[in-house]
């Protein structure tokens, strides 16, 4: 039985003739690839966890200054905007990124204790803490990576707090995070009377208006009464806060340059491979291939770089996600699931770095001459 | 009278802004089914002239007619040497990640087969050329004399009118050589081919029908 050659097994052959040069190519795309699933991912799990530490609480808008990590709003603010006909409550919060331990830090929060944002909160044992104290909730796992339990004390920024309750949130960046009284979070932060943002829930929409519209005419109100501040919804908050960002940015730029480490390899070996085969791209043309024809066999090896590549960088990328997801480190913003569409959108790139990695490659193959390429030593 | 299958009209071929010529105004004919022998000496423009018939390259000036028409440029040439030549060169030139029977079908991916039908007609070519046991082989576990004979399967893959060989037994010894001739001339013969070889061994000229001698990038008279 004679054997059937295919135009996809012709590249097959051409691309497993080099095996060390192609798995090496193929390991800089899978790290490049590697790199987005799980750095990009991880951002976007990290937006995904705050869009829910929103919902979870029933949060529709929250009140910031300008920018979220550097905002610093009059606590006093919060008496005009629960003047706001459409506005239920208002909390005044303060939230930041603080060393608890020389191996683990943790978001903390400032809360009043009366904060309905509370209400959400299953306590797994203790109380909620009282305002004016030194007291305060850990989430449990938090709780479980300092190995702290109600009754306990933690030393916060010199200032010792006895631990009142471990709670479970719901959201990973509740569950490994620290509230504290509001007052106390102003006192080691040196904010007295400043809060980074108001949280708050609207009364429900009249009947016969949209959500959506209802939240906008929320928005415009608060910024009548209160100028110089901004009122996002949710939803933008929770993807624009300058944490989520902070992450969006990292992980895009140490993505970008992986993938284009990994284009350059893809497209250094697809020069290489041309540049071998000089003669045996004039033979082809010879034999009646057409110009398009040797494109499309060039693009077709390089593509499958790409695409070999995407899924070995996806299974990797996975992994990551999964290793950030089990360190302490990260645990509390990170979630090891990756969406279908990242998934999908992943591997579109990776198709795309292969396409466009062997473009000049392939117009150069093409555009050989025939006899000068039969006659190349 | 039937118009040339192959025309060339002074046919000139200059390289280095002109200061080599390789081709200086060659005129000739070469019937349908005809079986042709171009010789010359080292660099007299044997192989530049075949390339030209073939379309494998453009002439500097002048033009080739095939079957009264002259060839275009670009996927008119390629269209040309895919439905209407077959090369066969001295130094074989088979892709060494193929197989011999895959060798054969590479030719036929250029054009629109099926890959059954490219599979099947590969492997009758080559047990044409005697080389039914050998299909599944690399071409570097093959002899020179069946490389040479799998090249000939090859240029026959897509049915061409012509056969255009550039020293077909330039490195293959006696035997071989006198093999691969007697095949080349079966195969004008039984398909009416027309076969066109270029070659430095008078002795194979002379065995042709027709021999066309080349010096200088000029026909002798």
């Amino acid at each position: 039985m004679a054997a059937q050659l295919s135009f996809t097994g012709f590249a097959w052959k051409n691309l497993w003739r080099r095996r060390l040069r192609t798995l090496l190519t193929l390991g800089g795309i899978t790290m490049g690839i590697g790199a987005f699933v799980a750095l990009v991912g991880f951002s976007r799990a990290f937006e995904h966890e705050w869009l829910r530490l929103y919902t979870n609480a029933g949060t529709d808008i929250a009140v910031v200054e300008t920018n979220f990590l550097n905002t610093s709003l009059n606590q006093s603010l919060g008496t005009k905007i629960r003047a706001v006909s459409e506005v239920e409550r208002a909390e005044p919060m303060i939230f930041n990124l603080i060393d608890l331990t020389p191996d683990v830090n943790a978001l903390v929060y400032g809360w009043e204790a009366s904060s309905y944002e509370l209400d959400s909160l299953t306590y797994l044992s203790g109380r909620r803490f009282a305002d004016g104290k030194p007291e305060i909730i850990v989430g449990n796992l938090l709780a479980d990576d300092l190995k702290k339990k109600a009754g306990d004390t933690l030393s916060i920024q010199g200032v010792v707090f006895t631990v009142t309750g471990v709670f479970h949130g719901g959201t990973a960046l509740e569950d490994g995070a620290v509230i504290m009284p509001l007052d106390q979070m102003q006192a080691i932060s040196s904010m007295e009377g400043k809060v980074t943002a108001f949280h708050v829930k609207l009364r429900p929409p009249p009947s016969g208006e949209s959500y959506d519209n209802y939240v906008k005419r929320a928005e415009r109100a608060i910024e009548a009464a209160v100028p110089g501040v901004h009122a996002d919804p949710a939803a933008d908050r929770a993807a624009n806060n300058g944490l989520v960002s902070l992450a969006h940015s990292v992980a895009w730029g140490t993505s970008a340059i992986a993938l284009l480490i990994g284009i350059l390899g893809i497209a250094n070996t697809m020069a290489m491979s041309v540049f071998e085969r000089t003669r045996e791209i004039g033979v082809l043309r010879a034999l009646g291939w057409k110009g398009s024809h040797v494109i499309l066999l060039i693009l077709t090896e390089a593509t499958a770089l790409g695409l070999v590549g995407g899924l070995f960088g996806i299974a990797a990328g996975w992994g990551g996600l999964r290793l950030l997801a089990a360190l302490p480190q990260t645990a509390s913003v990170a979630s090891a699931s990756v969406s279908p569409v990242h998934l999908v959108e992943s591997l579109l790139i990776a198709i795309a770095s292969g396409v466009f990695a062997g473009a000049y490659p392939a117009w150069r193959g093409a555009h050989l001459s025939p006899v000068e390429a039969l006659r190349y030593e | 009278m039937n118009s040339p299958i192959l025309e060339a009209r002074n046919l000139v071929k200059s390289y280095d802004d002109g200061r080599v010529q390789a081709l200086r105004g060659v005129d000739t004919a070469i019937q349908a089914g005809e079986y042709v022998a171009i010789t010359g000496p080292s660099g007299s423009g044997k192989s530049t002239l075949l390339h030209m018939l073939g379309g494998l390259d453009s002439p500097s000036e002048g033009k080739v007619l095939f079957r009264g028409s002259p060839l275009g440029n670009g996927a008119d040439l390629d269209r040309f040497r895919s439905q209407q030549v077959g090369f066969i060169f001295q130094a074989f030139h088979l892709l060494p990640t193929l197989r011999a029977v895959e060798n054969v079908q590479v030719a036929m991916l250029a054009v629109r087969q099926s890959g059954n039908h490219r599979a099947q007609r590969a492997a009758a070519l080559l047990e044409e050329m005697g080389l039914k046991e050998r299909m599944n082989h690399y071409p570097n576990e093959l002899s020179a004399g069946e490389r040479q004979r799998v090249a000939i399967a090859r240029a026959l893959a897509n049915d061409p009118a012509i056969l255009l060989a550039d020293e077909p037994t330039g490195n293959l010894d006696s035997v071989n050589s006198a093999h691969i001739m007697e095949i080349l001339r079966g195969i004008q013969q039984q398909r009416g081919m027309t076969l066109v070889i270029v070659t430095h061994e008078l002795e194979i000229a002379s065995r042709a029908p027709r021999h066309i001698r080349i010096r200088d990038g000029r026909i002798e008279a």
